[in-house]
């Protein structure tokens, strides 16, 4: 089973997604702030850390700039009740590999950490369309132009996830394999982290972030 | 807090000559009784302020007439002053703002406004005392005049205004607590006790949980109550409230915003239409919704992965639905294109062309 640490504030939060994943997953630790999850995460050596976006001291991008140097190997997915646009794309861009809201089932919860382990990005719909809202229209700004902007079939990937459909459905509907949809998604989460494109600078910047 | 210091002292029992006053203000003053009884002999040498001041003192250390004693003292200001050859009018000033003063400071020494009794008379025989004193200095051509009367009434009505604006600022803190106790008794505790009362129905739970969430987070970071502004707001609405309705789970997706014009009211009821169709057909509680702002156009995407139909196939309320959405978004300007198949749930399409739009 893989091995995960949960960290969340909210101790009740935590005690019913473990209670949710308990058989699914393996929770091997928890913690409430980024103090507390730095030192667990350095002990126990997860394959995925359940990270909450807002922590009592810190963002959850704290946490992952404090252990993600030492330990390359660690997977972060976001989970939040926040639906603010500047709070998903903070933790993508500090090298979570996925953002996924709190009302997420039982199942997909243990799908994505599952896709996350093997080094896959989890976009939820709405993630989806954030990142779309980030990379749309305007002149590439950066020297890499290939970083700035989403391919057409990028794009087109992205808008099915916002639409709620599946990476199996997706594949189906552009007669592609899901291993290559997955390939698509990674592509745009690289992106996303290394991007300088102008675009992103000021669409954060509207959205208080940077 | 403004706080006069008050001689307090009580008559002498052991060092007495006639009633103890000089013998107990030496005590409070840690002075030789001599000497105070010295002083009081040459004050009643002017006008007789010396005998009037005692007697006022007498009459205060009872306790009894504070009245009697301020109106002894008064007189033996007066008297004092006119002994000193200080004008008549002058004399009356001071005679009553001492009244008023000591009246004042009688009540507990604190300038504060509260009820006590003697606060009424105490401010005018003052107020009263500061405006025969001031309009003689005036007469007489003082530059000090003005002020000293503007001091006085910042001095007299400083604490009223204070007070007052204390008391405002508390209000409007008890009217924000009030408001916010209202509205968590009107949406939470009432989510709470619906939630207790529904613990079995699972669905229901969680439907009441999310439509909870969703409320309080635009309550606490959003647009607050009220009509949308923005289609992201409306869809927002329409989602919570089909969700709340069939309890289902609708996950909403936006990339991009736009104000809510006529054309946009109806795309988001033509997407409310849609929605609560796919929560009463579909047979599947998955249901998303995905709304993209492009500078050409407005498209919104319902899609569920129940059921599905085939069109020539379903009863006529299905399809009737259907077509309703789809003559919606006709005469407001758009379209509507429903895929569907059995088995493979249903997405529809709503478009909506922005004129004008750059």
């Amino acid at each position: 089973m893989i091995r995960v640490v949960l960290v969340d504030d909210h101790e009740l939060f935590r005690a019913g997604v473990r209670n949710e994943l308990s058989g699914l997953v393996d929770i091997v630790g928890e913690a409430g702030s980024v103090a507390e999850a730095t030192r667990l995460i350095r002990e126990v050596d997860p394959e995925v850390v359940l990270l909450d976006v807002h922590l009592p001291d810190g963002g959850g991008e704290a946490v992952i700039a404090a252990v993600a140097q030492e330990r390359p190997a660690v997977r972060f997915l976001a989970l939040s009740v926040s639906d603010a646009a500047e709070d998903v794309i903070a933790v993508i861009r500090a090298g979570a590999r996925g953002y996924v809201t709190k009302t997420i089932s039982r199942d997909e919860l243990a799908d994505a950490i599952r896709r996350v382990a093997e080094g896959d990005a989890v976009f939820s719909p709405r993630l989806a369309g954030f990142v779309l809202d980030a990379f749309r229209s305007g002149e590439p700004m950066g020297a890499d132009e290939e970083l700035e902007t989403l391919t057409p079939r990028e794009r087109e990937v992205l808008q099915l996830i916002a639409r709620g459909y599946m990476y199996k459905e997706i594949a189906a509907r552009l007669s592609l394999s899901v291993k290559t949809i997955e390939a698509h998604v990674s592509s745009v989460l690289r992106k996303l982290q290394l991007s300088t494109r102008h675009e992103l600078a000021r669409w954060a910047q509207e959205r208080r972030l940077v | 807090m403004t706080q006069i210091p008050v001689l307090s002292f009580q008559r002498s029992e052991r060092d007495r000559v006639v009633a103890g006053i000089c013998g107990g203000l030496a005590a409070a003053l840690g002075v030789d009784a001599t000497l105070v009884r010295l002083v009081f002999a040459v004050l009643a040498l002017a006008g007789g302020a010396g005998i009037l001041l005692y007697f006022a003192l007498w009459v205060w250390t009872g306790g009894r007439h504070p009245v009697i004693a301020v109106l002894i003292l008064a007189l033996a200001t007066m008297g004092l002053l006119q002994a000193l050859g200080v004008p008549w009018s002058v004399v009356l000033g001071a005679g009553l703002l001492v009244a008023g003063l000591v009246l004042l400071a009688r009540r507990g020494a604190t300038l504060r406004p509260g009820g006590g009794s003697l606060f009424i008379p105490g401010i005018a025989l003052a107020m009263a005392g500061a405006v025969v004193l001031l309009d003689h200095l005036g007469s007489s051509g003082h530059v000090f005049g003005p002020g000293a009367l503007a001091g006085a009434l910042v001095l007299v009505l400083a604490p009223w205004v204070w007070r007052l604006a204390s008391e405002r600022t508390e209000r409007i803190r008890l009217a924000e607590r009030a408001a916010i106790a209202a509205r968590i008794h009107d949406s939470v505790l009432q989510t709470l006790a619906l939630v207790q009362r529904d613990a079995d129905d699972a669905p229901r739970v969680r439907a009441l949980a999310r439509r909870q969430e969703r409320e309080l987070r635009r309550w606490l970071y959003g647009s607050g109550y009220g009509d949308a502004e923005t289609l992201a707001d409306a869809l927002a609405e329409a989602v919570a409230d089909v969700e709340e309705a069939h309890l289902v789970r609708i996950e909403l997706a936006m990339s991009g915003d736009a104000p809510l014009d006529d054309a946009l009211t109806q795309v988001v009821l033509a997407a409310r239409e849609a929605l609560v169709n796919a929560a009463k057909h579909a047979q599947s509680d998955d249901i998303s919704v995905y709304a993209e702002v492009e500078p050409a156009a407005v498209s919104v995407f319902v899609r569920d992965r129940g059921i599905g139909f085939d069109r020539s196939a379903v009863g006529p309320d299905r399809r009737g639905i259907a077509e309703s959405i789809e003559s919606r978004m006709r005469q407001a300007g758009g379209s509507a294109t429903i895929t569907s198949a059995p088995g493979e749930g249903t997405e529809i399409e709503l478009t909506m062309p922005r004129g004008g739009a750059s």
